[in-house]
């Protein structure tokens, strides 16, 4: 049935730049890096940079690398990554133009499944709408959606990876923004993967390195640093704010992006040669009556559409944001941001695409209801990708000839052989006339949304993680839940 | 032979839900050519000396079946076409003997009214209707109330009703032309009306039953015929 639009597609039919647009940004971002640079405070970092032949300037602490060792590097990382699920049909194939949309973070309110208020995030938070992902079909990975208020701050990122990673079979990411931490949760990883850890790893690492413009933030480049020696695949994080943290320009602010994104991953290759990264770039916007952070203006969708396009011409896997609203209720702006965005994100074949289900506000809240809704957008979006398939069969002369002028196809065969799967079956959408019911309107499909989640917490059973496995997870690590 | 008609009591039941007319058939798997479909299935049964009365039950049972899968959303339109189909291919093979035996299928009148060409709806109705076990008389498109009307003094005895189809407001009016055709002649069938354009408040006014779709008329028609024993 096609409720169920699979992961993977090649997108790619939407480009927001021309090719020669595409070559400017880069040959510009090269003079950044090569004129002005990129600032960095740690000592590691910096050798590791003077190690590779950049040029360090120990007193500025400005390290600027030639377009040279920058290719060199980019040819150095891979352009296939495969993240794992627990299950391996939910492994994620990184490469090209394919699409996979997934969760994100991190947000601080959580709408209450039952009360429908605005309340803190949990632990509980995390594991529940791990299990609603879980059996969202057209969700298919895991950003961990909130912070965990209720979890000390020593044990919290030990406990939201393990939260998601026993409620969902599909590969869950995080932030972790402490270098001591980074050893505990490989552990569980390498636990969970057994001896798979480095083919198909369960979890991944997003870092958000980068404090734009143009500086390396020295704890979060630590994690990166340590992740990369493990081995792990890593999400290079990068999020400037049009005319903040970026110039005002949407050019500029890729421009920008793109060179920042081509610093981190030279660290990275630096490091470990052949180390799995991924082009994380997440081009947003401020408002500048107030300075507010949007994401659900048009040029947001645009501009990680772009993202797409940049990262695809240096080979190299993308993940970046959409689906992204800045309305504070699920109302109808809501949904027509998040449609937007999700479908130019998708069109551009991004590889990993997150916050596509859940946000709310500016990515301040997260709401139950709308993982089901978003869910229904997405599937349409990749239907979207999926495209319009033209063979003999399709063609239908067969058919067109058989059925002859004046008749009609209900009755052919080869009408019961695609009408389950050339189109997209939605699962919330109504389609009835306005009659003597009341009229549905968007408080109807909110509703039903929050039921049918209300029904996936109640009925669904996530596969759980091996209790072998849990028991020596248990053992060494704090787990609270 | 208890053993063997109920195998293939369960082959005509499952060839009914799969729509496999004959043996020229493939299943939606594309499978099964060259295996008995629905007529070969009856052939084989009759010569086996089955009652036409238990394989109608058969088919009967098949059918709600199909149903059931059709309200849950398992089933598409067309697969409930494609079941229609079957039954009405097993229902031809059955007449004569029916006829034989003195069973007579009830009869119903269908037709897009005069002036409306459009059939895909009254289409869908028949083979319902065929599907339902029903002996249908369908005139085609674009028919007059008096060769209606005609048809129906014919044919009277067995007529449970006339199912009138029409896509366009500009045409639905000739349906309430017809039904007062009918009175004229004293023919006092229950007329069934749909159609894009069609309304309960119309049919009401022309002294017609509703129909919002197809499968609705369906039921009111098995309703007719129940009342008539």
């Amino acid at each position: 049935m096609a409720r169920e639009i699979k992961k993977g597609f090649m997108g790619g039919q939407y480009k927001p730049l021309s090719a020669y647009d595409v070559g400017r940004i880069h040959e510009t971002a090269f003079r950044i890096l090569e004129e002005i640079g990129v600032q960095v405070e740690l000592k590691e970092a910096l050798d590791i940079f003077e190690r590779g032949g950049a040029k360090v300037d120990r007193g500025e602490k400005i390290v600027k690398i030639s377009s040279e060792l920058v290719e060199e590097m980019v040819e150095s990382a891979p352009s296939k990554i495969v993240l794992g699920g627990r299950e391996k049909e939910n492994d994620l194939v990184l490469e090209g133009t394919r699409v996979h949309m997934g969760t994100g973070g991190a947000a601080l309110n959580v709408i209450d499944v039952d009360s429908g208020e605005k309340r803190k995030g949990t632990l509980r938070d995390i594991a529940d709408i791990a299990k609603l992902t879980d059996a969202l079909d057209n969700i298919h990975f895991f950003v961990r959606p909130c912070i965990a208020q209720d979890i000390p701050i020593d044990d919290l990122i030990v406990n939201q990876f393990y939260a998601a990673l026993s409620n969902t079979t599909k590969h869950v990411m995080s932030g972790c923004d402490r270098v001591e931490k980074v050893e505990e949760v490989v552990e569980m990883a390498e636990l969970i993967a057994g001896g798979e850890l480095r083919d198909r790893p369960p979890l991944s690492f997003i870092t958000s390195w980068m404090d734009s413009p143009l500086c390396f933030a020295t704890d979060i480049t630590k994690v990166l640093i340590e992740v990369v020696k493990e081995g792990l695949p890593v999400i290079l994080s990068s999020a400037p704010m049009t005319g903040l943290t970026s110039p005002i320009t949407l050019a500029g602010t890729l421009t920008q992006l793109h060179a920042e994104e081509l610093s981190g991953i030279v660290l990275t290759q630096l490091i470990n040669p052949g180390a799995p990264v991924v082009y994380g770039g997440i081009p947003s916007m401020v408002d500048m009556h107030n300075l507010r952070f949007i994401a659900g203006g048009v040029e947001f969708g645009m501009m990680n559409a772009a993202i797409s396009q940049l990262s695809q011409s240096i080979g190299l896997p993308n993940y970046n944001s959409a689906g992204i609203t800045d309305a504070s209720i699920p109302d109808i702006q809501a949904v027509y941001e998040k449609a937007y965005s999700i479908c130019q994100c998708a069109l551009s074949g991004s590889n990993l695409i997150h916050h596509a289900a859940g946000m709310l506000e500016s990515l301040l809240t997260v709401d139950y209801g709308l993982y089901v809704i978003d869910n229904e957008i997405i599937g349409m979006a990749m239907r979207g990708v999926r495209g319009i398939e033209v063979n003999e069969d399709t063609l239908a002369l067969d058919e067109i000839k058989k059925v002859g002028p004046g008749g009609d196809y209900l009755r052919s065969k080869h009408t019961r052989g695609h009408m389950r799967t050339e189109f997209f079956e939605p699962m919330l959408a109504s389609r009835e006339e306005r009659g003597d019911k009341a009229i549905q309107g968007l408080g109807g499909i909110r509703e039903l949304a929050k039921s049918k989640a209300k029904e996936i917490l109640n009925t669904h059973t996530p596969t759980g993680i091996d209790p072998e496995v849990d028991k020596r997870i248990r053992e060494r690590l704090n787990i609270l839940m | 032979m208890i053993k063997i008609s109920e195998e293939l009591f369960a082959k005509i039941k499952e060839n009914v839900i799969k729509g496999r007319r004959n043996e020229k058939d493939e299943d939606l798997e594309g499978g099964s050519v060259g295996e008995p479909g629905v007529k070969e299935l009856i052939e084989e049964a009759l010569e086996g000396g089955i009652e036409p009365k238990r394989l109608i039950e058969c088919i009967n049972d098949a059918m709600v079946t199909v149903g059931k899968k059709f309200e849950t959303g398992e089933y598409f339109v067309p697969d409930m076409l494609a079941s229609a189909e079957a039954v009405s291919v097993g229902m031809d093979v059955l007449e004569p003997q029916l006829s034989k035996g003195g069973i007579k299928k009830e009869k119903f009148v269908v037709a897009t009214v005069e002036g409306d060409i459009h059939d895909i709806g009254k289409n869908i109705f028949a083979m319902m209707l065929k599907g339902a076990g029903f002996d249908v008389i369908d005139l085609g498109t674009d028919v007059s109330a008096d060769e209606i009307v005609k048809t129906v003094k014919n044919e009277d005895a067995e007529i449970v009703g006339i199912g009138l189809s029409a896509l366009l407001t500009t045409t639905m009016e000739n349906m309430g032309v017809v039904i007062e055709k009918l009175r004229e002649e004293k023919l006092e069938k229950e007329v069934l009306v749909g159609g894009v354009a069609v309304s309960n408040e119309y049919a009401d006014k022309i002294c017609a039953i509703y129909c919002a779709d197809a499968f609705e008329g369906v039921d009111k028609a098995k309703e007719l015929a129940k009342k008539r024993g």
